[in-house]
């Protein structure tokens, strides 16, 4: 007995305890039940909730801090598929309500720009089971790495990043990421990563410069931004589709235009009044006249659609335009979907207006929710089966379980501190990084291989036997000798690849940093303590 | 040797817990015969050849493709799409994709998990830049596979990131080579033992290389990554080698070579036993991709830590006259 009391007093082993501790309060894992709110849409109905909108989470939220809908209209609702039963449910007009881990929210639900009732804009995703942030490549999502094209300022860059944002914020999510990053050779990029979501579009939207002129002949008259555009209209009342403008094409196609109002600024009304008051008034075929000049709106320099101006409009500064376009499709349902993603694009980058820097797209990666959920399941299988593996071989060697336990407590409680330092500075765990663990435990295991065999190597009779203290600093010689060259092979790493390698270089530095001076401590320390004192 | 082993393991637990790492003098009859003992100089030709071979076969890709490793698509760009689905047919979705795009290179392979299907992994050298085909390739895999493009996977990267990333962990793979061989001088502050140390990690590196290139293996960013680390885990087994050799007294510098071995193959071995059950079960394209580069790297490594290192020490010691 008296050797447990010893273990639970000696200073290195209480450090490990207290790490270990704080490592799974940080992770704070819990049973998962519900679903948790992972954005909220713009100008949706659930902004319009009493006593007050339910807003997206902010992206620093820690995952178990979350807003999670505990049931929809009194109906409890564990599962994503669960929410949506209750949700599809739902009629115009409606009043429901929504009780959440936060508060009970009251709203109505609105007709749908289809014939449907409009969904109540907010995205879920099943509640995190702890706090530990997975990576894209388990959580599913889509990432897109940007490339100026031009030598760009700092200030630019965050200029770009916060534009960006803002472009996706309005788009409608709000869940993302976005940093510059930089790499050995000292290039910029531009990482956007938004989990969980499988869209192709806001790929269009990232490397849109989004330039926008207004343009009549070669006069511009406003630009995209809030300077000259006052207000964008997103709701229903002033923007859609234009109706009876959907029809075939002569290509056979289907086509649909959108339309919606905007608000321009003062200036740029007055501007427009004195281009057009020396335009000629033209008549056209169905009693109504124009100007001789057409309005056309470009893209990044391409133009996108062409506008006649009304007769009437002629030197008159108006403040309400109606901005027009439209997409195609094989069928009307296609040519519809296409118009509103257009319409929504350049809605967003009207509000927005056009990044400091022209950017390309130089990598993407779309992960399936699917693929990641398989990816976390079998890499923890790894991970156990990993340990297991070692474990038996280690037993095998020694024959002695003083020696083989307490190794195999160091082991798991390596990758649970590991995982509470992940927690803490709320870094994504990816594929990389949890095989940065899995070496990390590896390198681990060698190390407490090397301070068993120092510490516990046979007695020589010619030789004068060296204390504890001598010995295990002959065996920490080695492990430093081993934590040095690794720690040095992965710095490079960390800079390297437009911080794609980072989380592999820091969870390997972590891992073995925290095995050097804190488990393998402990470690030494119950050895010590189990093996040596019988002598 | 066995069975002097067993007794000793046998007198071991009826005494008390200690592992042995050096040899006890019995043993020194079996040893004068053993080639590991008296032809060591000899043997060091072994993973000389070993080297010479590998550098010359890199040196031969090298001239004919202008590459020295086989560049898998996040290091020279491209599209990879991994479609989920057990009864999905790697060879037809290969033979169809290739008839549709017939000059661009396209592999298929099937990923799975204990010997199951899981899915499968479409690589092509499609560059995202050539957006036109890009998309039809997408829209290809799509109809083959008969799975929406919500729930595939898609990876591009274009040419310039590529070549930039490449490009990049060769700098990275430098550094840190220099980095481990000012740490391993700082520590041993002999020139002899540090050089063998550096050299032995350089061989790991440059012949796991060269089996990469036999077995017609890429290598992306990932394996980059296991090569690196194949710098740490290698380096490891040859501290504790060089460290027992130059530092202790006890024994005879063979006796503690026989002693660091004991020591460094219970740690290959628990490595390599954790490696092989990764390679076996992992899912995930990357994770199998850094078990198999560090697989290799660590068989490598067992020739030019006991054979190669050791060797240079013993013969090292032999000339400042101990033995």
């Amino acid at each position: 007995m008296g050797k447990f009391k010893e273990i639970f007093t000696n200073k290195r082993i209480i450090i490990l305890i207290i790490f270990l501790v704080l490592s799974v309060i940080l992770i704070g894992p819990s049973i998962s039940e519900g679903v948790a709110i992972r954005s909220v849409d713009k100008n949706s109905q659930a902004t319009q909730a009493l006593p007050h909108a339910i807003t997206s989470p902010d992206p620093s939220l820690k995952p178990m801090n979350r807003e999670v809908i505990q049931s929809v209209n009194g109906v409890p609702v564990k599962t994503i598929e669960e929410y949506y039963a209750q949700i599809n449910m739902l009629t115009e007009n409606q009043t429901i309500t929504i009780k959440t881990s936060k508060a009970n929210y009251f709203l109505t639900t609105k007709i749908g720009n289809l014939t449907e009732a409009q969904d109540i804009g907010i995205n879920v995703y099943p509640r995190p089971s702890n706090n530990i942030q997975k990576g894209l490549d388990l959580e599913g999502g889509t990432r897109v790495l940007l490339q100026p094209q031009e030598e760009a300022s700092q200030d630019d860059l965050e200029l770009t990043v916060a534009n960006i944002k803002q472009r996706l914020n309005v788009f409608g999510l709000s869940d993302i990421t976005v940093r510059i990053t930089n790499d050995l050779f000292g290039n910029n990029y531009i990482s956007v990563e938004i989990p969980g979501v499988n869209e192709q579009e806001v790929k269009q939207l990232l490397a849109q410069q989004g330039k926008f002129e207004a343009k009549i002949g070669n006069e511009t008259v406003f630009k995209g931004g809030n300077k000259d555009i006052l207000y964008v209209c997103r709701t229903a009342e002033c923007s859609g589709i234009t109706p009876g403008s959907c029809g075939v094409t002569s290509a056979g196609e289907y086509s649909c235009g959108f339309r919606f109002s905007i608000s321009l600024s003062q200036e740029a009304a007055q501007k427009q009044a004195s281009v057009t008051k020396d335009l000629a008034v033209v008549p056209s075929g169905f009693g109504q006249s124009y100007l001789s000049e057409n309005l056309t709106l470009h893209l990044d320099d391409e133009q996108v659609d062409e506008l006649r101006i009304g007769a009437d409009l002629k030197g008159n500064p108006v403040t309400d335009i109606s901005i027009s376009g439209s997409g195609a499709g094989a069928n009307q349902k296609e040519a519809t979907s296409a118009a509103l993603q257009s319409m929504k694009q350049l809605q967003t980058i009207l509000v927005t207006g056009s990044l400091p820097v022209k950017l390309e797209i130089v990598k993407t990666d779309t992960i399936s929710p699917a693929l990641g959920e398989g990816f976390i399941q079998n890499a923890v299988l790894v991970g156990l089966l990993s340990i297991l593996v070692v474990i038996i071989i280690v037993s095998a060697r020694y024959r002695e379980w003083r020696i083989s336990i307490p190794m195999s407590i160091t082991m798991l409680s390596e990758v649970i501190i590991v995982l509470g330092f992940a927690a803490l500075i709320g870094w994504r765990m990816d594929m990389a990084a949890i095989a940065a663990i899995i070496i990390a435990i590896g390198s681990g295991v060698d190390d407490q291989i090397v301070i068993a065999d120092e510490t516990l190597g046979k007695k020589k009779k010619d030789v004068e036997d060296d204390s504890w203290k001598q010995k295990l600093a002959r065996a920490f010689f080695i492990v430093m000798a081993s934590y040095f060259t690794l720690v040095v092979a992965m710095v490079p790493l960390w800079f390297a690849g437009a911080g794609l390698l980072k989380g592999f270089a820091l969870t390997t530095i972590a891992g073995v940093t925290i095995g050097v001076f804190v488990t393998r401590p402990a470690y030494a320390a119950i050895l010590e303590i189990l093996v040596e004192n019988k002598h | 040797m066995k069975r002097n082993e067993r007794r000793k393991r046998h007198e071991q637990r009826v005494q008390e817990v200690h592992v042995e790492h050096s040899e006890p003098k019995q043993t020194h009859h079996s040893e004068s015969k053993s080639i590991y003992y008296r032809e060591y100089k000899k043997l060091l030709i072994i993973p000389m050849l070993m080297l010479i071979i590998a550098l010359v076969l890199i040196g031969a890709k090298l001239a004919t493709t202008g590459d020295f490793i086989n560049k898998g698509i996040s290091l020279k760009g491209g599209t990879s799409v991994t479609a989920l689905g057990e009864n999905l047919d790697s060879k037809i979705i290969e033979t169809q994709l290739k008839s549709e795009y017939s000059s661009t290179e396209i592999n298929v392979r099937t990923l799975e998990n204990s010997g199951h299907q899981v899915g499968v992994l479409i690589e092509s050298d499609i560059l995202p830049e050539d957006n036109q085909t890009s998309n039809s390739f997408i829209e290809s895999i799509q109809k083959v596979t008969g799975i929406q493009r919500d729930n595939l996977s898609i990876e591009t990267i274009g040419q310039t990131l590529g070549d930039a990333f490449f490009k990049q962990t060769l700098v990275a793979i430098l550094i840190a080579f220099i980095f481990m061989g000012i740490v391993v001088y700082l520590y041993f502050r002999t020139a002899v033992p540090s050089a063998a140390v550096i050299l032995a990690a350089f061989s790991d590196i440059v012949v796991t290389v060269a089996i990469l290139n036999i077995l017609g293996l890429k290598v992306g960013t990932a394996g980059i990554a296991a090569l690196l680390m194949l710098i740490g885990y290698s380096v490891d087994t040859d501290i504790v080698l060089s460290t027992r050799v130059l530092k202790r007294k006890e024994g005879t510098v063979y006796q503690r070579v026989i002693g660091a071995m004991k020591t460094g193959l219970t740690m290959n071995i628990t490595t390599l036993g954790a490696v092989v059950i990764g390679l076996f079960i992992a899912e995930s394209a990357v994770l199998q991709e850094i078990m198999l580069i560090v697989l290799i790297g660590l068989l490598v490594d067992l020739v030019n830590t006991w054979i190669q290192n050791a060797g240079i020490l013993r013969w090292y010691m032999e000339k400042k006259g101990e033995i």
